[in-house]
């Protein structure tokens, strides 16, 4: 396996005529591998500038759960949105109806979740062609590839952007000098789970990289129609260039292929292809300890396909195929003004860009800019009392200007116990589809139905978030709490509405529009116990209980049974000494609607556990392990005819 | 006694100093051998030329080479120099392989280096060949973990091959301050990340022991990332690894080394010996990162650090 690290790589890029590039693999510390008197007198760069250093989680501003490698490991989950089951506010489905598995926090309210920030080492994922669903980005990146993933639960436009109405999921991909050398896993099981990945790492002079290749696959729910599989490869290089810059380049491909359907007239059985793929370029410059400046830039494209014949009349398909692209360009400057103040602030610029003859009936490219201005302050008034401030404006070309303030308070009534409160506003901007989706079933030159014909009669949606949290360590334990009361105050849903209209001379009944409708005001209480209580364990308890109300009586019944009132998830982990671990999880709740079950309501009561052991492949740590998925009875997913069953799987890796 | 007889002692007295320097005056008695040029290590020669002069060595006996001028200095100059001091690991080979007639001292070597030069010229420590070590003995490190992190209790160490040996003095060190030492080798810089996690996974805290296999430019910015998203403080051996954000150093300054230096030439130039044992450095710095210090929920003061330091040491 050690061999490989260096010569593959060589291998590889003579193969692409690349071999100029390989001046040396040696390592970095080449040449000068004994000690001198210059390992003590000479200079550093500066690493933990001022945006570098993390927050603590008694001074971050808002509600943060943690999801750390080994966690994720040990979890057992096969990707991103079913680890968000563990995080306290969530629901997931892993049904690929909607594209994607999805994860929403504080409910999805249609069709699409989008209210949440998905941000993949700072990119913004969320797709421009699904009508800014986060799904198709939570499944973009292998959890192999993955360090940490951090929850922001409440509002945060200010530090993550427009899309961060009711929380962010940020993760982070691990660092390529951390990912040296081969790596491989393979897992196989009980309902065609067949997954595999190869991960490469390799340094070139004053760089590594790391290549990632992997394929997620099975036959989805039972009921379904099956055969989901998700291909991806991912490459990230970190250049360092100068001692205080550093050169990050990032691309990656996917493809989501996912048999999809009810059998039903609208709804066929169907196989559908959603395809993404990106470049995003980081250069960071260390001013000083006391400055930074960053620059990114991110280019996305996407193109889908969905296309299905109407039995009933010859001609007419069922197309919702097209594709997108959306380019972005931040600009970072963060400083510390004095030993007590840190701000940041900076700017965006974004264009995103649809095109879909059968959605939008036309074959231009609809383009909306976006421009954002953001600042945000972390003022420490007394060693006790940290406030952070801040506000971010957007002015879309489709919907005008919006502003998004924010302000917390953090307080430390004693060591070890924080109180926070705050408010925030924040924004949703309607998708293009929701502002100019136009999809008709036409054939031979004649219209059937116009399904969608948005009239553009839609501004941004908008939250209110009010916060208490508290949040106590108890170092005895090696625990922590923390526990979040909100009160979201969401009006102007963007939501559906039907109309009858004349169009082109002929009467049609049921059009769907978007219109800012219901709103509604979330009401709750999230807690959240993590904890190393003894050596090699690790449990986790979070329980959520929310209520929703509603100024007037909401358009449809079933709004109101959104999320679950009540439900808790527990993950309790022990690592024994002999290279065993065993893990288990609980998830459990109230009844609630599924996203498509209609009045139908489901509660969840889902157990997986994990039992593994550590091998040593020559030099080379490994593990092998049988996961089991929903051990007690299957649990309906989306559709009430769908169902998550038991799911047991093995696994064999082999890492760096 | 007449004023005649008073005029003719005078006299005498002034021709016997005058007699004894001319025969000093042209003569360099303190050979100073500089590695580099660079800021620090002239900085040291600056601190130990500002000493010796101050003791009554006059600058004109004090003379700094370049280690490449060594072989070609004069052999009349060779027979008048009473004391080397090597700046330097470099400079200390250079002497090392040289023929001296004349005690050597180094100083700005760290131990390691200072034993690939006895193991380079077949010399031994003793009197005529000796060091001021530039880092800091284990115990005082141990000492500086209890006494700034007195909840830490399990040190992590990465070690290379080369510094493999050191793993039982640094125990013993961690053990005689009541901590547990969890020392890791690096084969190699591209194992280094996984030895990084393991240590970290049983540390309080990771104490740096300089080896560019380990600790360089391009390795200290994954290093204290991981660190401090591990929460794990990052104790280091210069102060320029706390601006890059470690919590805390422990160094000498150049400064330091050259003052000790010059302490240890006066003493040759009285006509005593050097030591047999190597010296350790004995005026040390520290230095605190305040922001990762902050984040680290830790309030350290790094001269109070330093006082009680020193204080603990003076203890019998």
């Amino acid at each position: 396996m050690k061999k490989i690290n260096t010569a593959l790589p060589r291998q590889l890029f003579s193969l692409l005529g690349l071999a100029g590039l390989l001046h040396t693999t040696a390592g970095w510390a080449q040449g000068n591998v004994a000690v001198s008197e210059n390992d003590f007198l000479d200079e550093m760069p500066i690493v933990l500038s001022v945006s570098r250093l993390p927050q603590r989680l008694d001074e971050t501003p808002g509600a943060v759960t943690l999801l750390d490698r080994d966690m994720i490991r040990r979890s057992g989950a096969r990707d991103v949105p079913d680890l968000l089951r563990l995080v306290p506010g969530f629901q997931t489905s892993m049904s690929f109806e909607a594209d994607a598995p999805q994860a929403s926090y504080h409910g999805v309210f249609g069709h699409y979740s989008g209210r949440i920030q998905v941000l993949v080492d700072g990119r913004s994922v969320y797709s421009t062609y699904v009508a800014g669903s986060v799904a198709p980005g939570l499944m973009s990146v292998a959890l192999e590839d993955i360090e940490r993933i951090e929850v922001l639960r409440g509002s945060n436009s200010v530090a993550y952007g427009a899309r961060a109405m009711l929380g962010v999921v940020n993760i982070v991909t691990r660092h390529t000098a951390a990912t040296l050398g081969a790596s491989a896993r393979v897992n196989q099981g009980e309902n065609g789970i067949q997954d595999t990945r190869l991960g490469l790492g390799w340094r070139l002079q004053n760089s590594s990289m790391r290549l990632g290749v992997d394929q997620q696959g099975d036959d989805g729910l039972t009921g379904a129609n099956g055969h989901n599989r998700v291909r991806r490869v991912n490459f990230r290089s970190d250049w360092r260039t100068l001692g205080d810059t550093d050169v990050q380049l990032r691309a990656g491909w996917m493809d989501i292929d996912a048999g999809r359907g009810i059998a039903e007239l609208h709804e066929p059985l169907r196989d559908t292809s959603y395809d993404s793929s990106f470049v995003q370029v980081d250069w960071n410059k260390v001013l000083s300890p006391e400055q930074d400046l960053a620059l990114m830039f991110a280019h996305n494209q996407e193109s889908y396909r969905d296309i299905s014949p109407f039995p009933l009349i010859p001609g007419l398909n069922f197309d919702f195929s097209g594709t997108a692209r959306n380019d972005s360009l931040t600009a970072q400057h963060t400083l510390r003004l004095s030993p007590a103040v840190r701000m940041v602030w900076g700017a965006e610029l974004r264009r995103e860009s649809v095109t879909s003859l059968p959605v939008y009936n036309t074959s231009e490219a609809l383009v909306t800019d976006f421009t954002r201005l953001f600042a945000h302050a972390e003022w420490r008034l007394r060693p006790d009392l940290l406030l952070n401030a801040g506000a971010m404006a957007e002015h879309s070309s489709a919907s005008g200007a919006s502003l998004a303030p924010r302000l917390m308070l953090n307080w430390h009534v004693a060591p070890g116990q924080t109180l926070r409160a705050g408010m925030a506003r924040s924004f949703r901007p309607p998708s293009e589809f929701e502002t100019s989706g136009d999809v008709r079933y036409a054939a031979n030159g004649k219209v059937f139905e116009i399904f969608y014909l948005a009239r553009g009669n839609v501004a941004p949606e908008k939250v209110l978030t009010r916060e208490l949290g508290y949040y106590g360590s108890f170092s005895w334990l090696n625990s922590n709490l923390d526990v979040r009361l909100f009160d979201e105050v969401m009006s102007g849903l963007i939501q559906v509405k039907n109309y009858d209209a004349q169009v082109d001379g002929e009467s049609f009944t049921d059009i769907r529009d978007y219109v800012n409708g219901d709103s509604l005001t979330l009401r709750g209480l999230e807690l959240q116990w993590a904890g190393r209580p003894w050596p090699g364990a690790q449990l986790g308890f979070n329980h959520s209980y929310t209520k929703l109300f509603f100024p007037n009586p909401p358009t449809k019944e079933t709004l109101a049974s959104t999320m679950p009132e009540s439900a808790s998830s527990l993950f309790f982990s022990q690592q024994f000494s002999n290279g065993w671990t065993f893990s288990m999880s609980h998830q459990n709740s109230n009844p609630f609607r599924l996203q498509r079950t209609g009045n139908y309501k489901q509660y969840i009561s889902r157990t997986d556990w994990r039992l593994s052991k550590t091998l040593l492949v020559g030099r080379n740590a490994g593990e092998i392990a049988l996961t089991v998925q929903n051990q007690g009875p299957a649990q309906a997913d989306f559709y009430k005819s769908f169902a998550f069953e038991r799911r047991a799987y093995v696994s064999l890796r082999l890492d760096n | 006694m007449t004023r005649r007889w008073q005029i003719l002692l005078l006299g005498l007295a002034l021709s016997v100093l005058c007699w004894q320097a001319r025969a000093q005056a042209p003569g360099v008695r303190v050979a100073v051998v500089s590695s580099q040029l660079s800021a620090p290590h002239m900085d040291a020669a600056q601190a130990l030329i500002r000493q010796l002069e101050s003791r009554g060595v006059p600058r004109s006996s004090i003379q700094i080479y370049n280690p490449a001028d060594v072989a070609s200095i004069p052999e009349a100059t060779q027979t008048t120099i009473k004391v080397w001091v090597a700046l330097g690991t470099q400079a200390a080979m250079v002497l090392g392989k040289s023929r001296l007639k004349a005690p050597a001292l180094g100083a700005l070597v760290p131990r390691a280096a200072f034993e690939r030069v006895l193991r380079a010229t077949g010399h031994q420590l003793s009197p005529q060949f000796n060091v001021v070590y530039l880092d800091q003995p284990l115990s005082r490190q141990m000492a500086l973990i209890r006494l700034a992190l007195p909840e830490s209790n399990r040190v992590g160490v990465l070690l290379g091959p080369d510094a493999w040996h050191r793993n039982a003095s640094l125990r013993d060190a961690a053990s005689a301050n009541g901590l547990a030492l969890r020392a890791t080798q690096v084969d190699d810089d591209d194992a280094l990340f996984a030895a990084l996690q393991s240590v970290l996974e049983d540390s309080d805290v990771l104490l740096a022991q300089a080896d560019p296999l380990v600790f360089n430019s391009h390795s200290i910015q994954n290093i204290l990332l991981t660190t401090i998203r591990a929460n794990v403080p990052l104790i280091a051996f210069s102060p320029a690894y706390v601006r890059a954000g470690a919590l805390l150093a422990l160094y000498s300054t150049p400064t330091q080394a050259g003052a000790q230096a010059a302490h240890w030439v006066l003493e040759v130039l009285a006509g005593r010996q050097l030591p047999a044992q190597p010296l350790e450095p004995d005026d040390f710095e520290i230095s605190v990162n305040d922001q990762v210090a902050r984040v680290l929920a830790l309030t350290l003061d790094a001269q109070a650090l330093r006082l009680a330091l020193k204080q603990q040491e003076r203890q019998p």
